[in-house]
């Protein structure tokens, strides 16, 4: 059997509108990833036992579990209980919980491998703990946590393929659907591949860019 | 009398280890205090306790007159207190003027011209005017030490403490920082410093304290302490370190 790249030429347009979606749940799910990853990691690093310990099951859970499982119980679990959330939103809500647990690591690390007398000399000079934390410590975490959260971003932007078995129309599901009227299977799915590669390129090189900046400060 | 710092009866321990077994110490504003000690004794600790790095088990702290504790707002009281640590820890991301205006604007809100005015003037002082816009990485041990005391002085405490500020540093590079300390011991800066330094001791401080085991075990003017001490614990210690 020959390969005919020329259907896929054709409805090319189709697979970029999956691209599109793609990155809408990417980009959502990584902003929210961000927002509880850094909670969690201000949780996890605080004294209060509580936070603490709310921070440790939430990333032990999540941690601990299929990513795929996590997703069914969103979509296909939760109607049981009477909350019944669009596949949208349970894509994105259950990319970025996943996403927030392994952020909450990266950062905690982060925020852990900055010395312990930044702490001491900024409490010293009568700042307090939010003004410390971001004038003293985030700043040298960040730069800390970049490599390690690009790897995550990566990491984000591939698993939002598993939102296509929630039935979101992402760039994977595009392409399945590409395969029902064409019967291209190679051609699609390695068209799809090179997609992801491309979208991956564009977000690793940009982060390149951005360590390379942080790193002549 | 009144003190500006008096420590009474002080405990403190880490988990089941007592540093802190009773210390007593009353500084007269204006004092130079120069603790030293074996490894252990908890001479850094009293000075962590003065600005509540640590939290002390039991006893009381009062600074100016008012108790110390946790319900204290320690934030203006540590404005109050200059620290100089061991490792300099200055600010990595940020230049050695930076450093040192970085508090004066952020807790005490001074307008940035007048933190840089504060900032050049401080920088002349310790002698790195020229190091301005340089990175503490930049620096070595002797001029991160002498930034590391200018961002302290930065804020107009009432009083320094100094743990052990020389202790990182490379021999040729001490004395550098020991001048800058007189100069400003010189001007009735109120000091607390934990050292081995004991030329230092024997010429700046009003007051020696040999610390061993958590409490004071000598104490009094340097020629006393250093020439002729009374306790066994603090002859045999001072043989010791004089080789």
């Amino acid at each position: 059997m020959s390969l005919d790249y020329s259907i896929i030429i054709a409805k090319f347009p189709i697979l970029l509108e999956g691209c599109l979606v793609t990155l809408e749940i990417s980009f959502f799910s990584l902003l929210l990833g961000m927002v509880f990853g850094i909670g969690g990691a201000l949780c996890r690093t605080s004294s209060n036992r509580l936070l603490n310990s709310l921070a440790f099951l939430y990333v032990w859970i999540i941690r601990g579990t299929p990513i795929m499982v996590q997703l069914f119980i969103l979509y296909f679990g939760l109607p049981q209980l009477g909350i019944k959330l669009s596949s949208m939103t349970a894509g994105i809500l259950g990319l970025a919980v996943n996403t927030g647990a392994y952020v909450t690591e990266i950062i905690r690390a982060g925020i852990q491998a900055v010395d312990k007398g930044q702490m001491e000399a900024a409490m010293s000079l009568g700042m307090n703990y939010r003004q410390a934390m971001v004038r003293i410590i985030g700043p040298q975490a960040t730069k800390i946590c970049i490599p390690p959260l690009v790897n995550q971003f990566i990491m984000t932007l591939k698993n939002s393929s598993i939102a296509s078995l929630v039935t979101i129309t992402e760039l994977l599901r595009t392409g399945e659907q590409l395969i029902y009227t064409t019967f291209r299977t190679f051609e699609v799915y390695t068209t799809v591949a090179v997609l992801y590669l491309i979208m991956n390129s564009v977000f690793m090189i940009i982060a390149d860019k951005l360590e390379k900046r942080m790193a002549r400060q | 009398m009144s003190y500006i710092v008096e420590m009474k009866e002080i405990y403190k321990s880490f988990g089941p280890v007592e540093v802190l077994k009773g210390f007593n110490l009353n500084l007269r504003e204006g004092e130079k205090v120069v603790i030293i000690g074996p490894s252990g004794s908890g001479k850094s600790t009293v000075l962590r306790c003065i600005n509540q790095l640590e939290s002390i088990q039991s006893g009381h702290i009062h600074f100016e007159g008012s108790e110390i504790n946790e319900k204290a707002n320690l934030c203006a009281l540590r404005t109050q207190i200059g620290m100089v640590f061991q490792r300099f820890n200055l600010f990595p991301h940020k230049t050695v003027l930076e450093n040192i205006i970085e508090a004066p604007l952020i807790v005490k809100n001074l307008p940035k011209a007048e933190a840089q005015t504060i900032g050049l003037e401080l920088l002349e002082k310790v002698g790195l005017s020229d190091k301005k816009d340089a990175y503490p990485r930049e620096l070595s041990g002797g001029q991160q030490q002498r930034v590391a005391i200018a961002r302290a002085l930065a804020m107009s405490p009432k009083i320094m403490l100094f743990d052990e500020p020389t202790s990182a540093l490379d021999p040729e590079l001490v004395g550098e920082v020991l001048l800058t300390m007189r100069e400003l011991a010189d001007e009735g800066m109120t000091m607390v410093v934990v050292t081995h330094e004991m030329a230092f001791a024997r010429e700046v401080a009003d007051r020696v304290i040999f610390m061993d085991q958590g409490v004071i075990v000598e104490e009094g003017p340097p020629q006393a302490v250093f020439e002729n001490p009374t306790q066994e614990r603090t002859k045999s210690f001072l043989k010791r370190i004089r080789h």
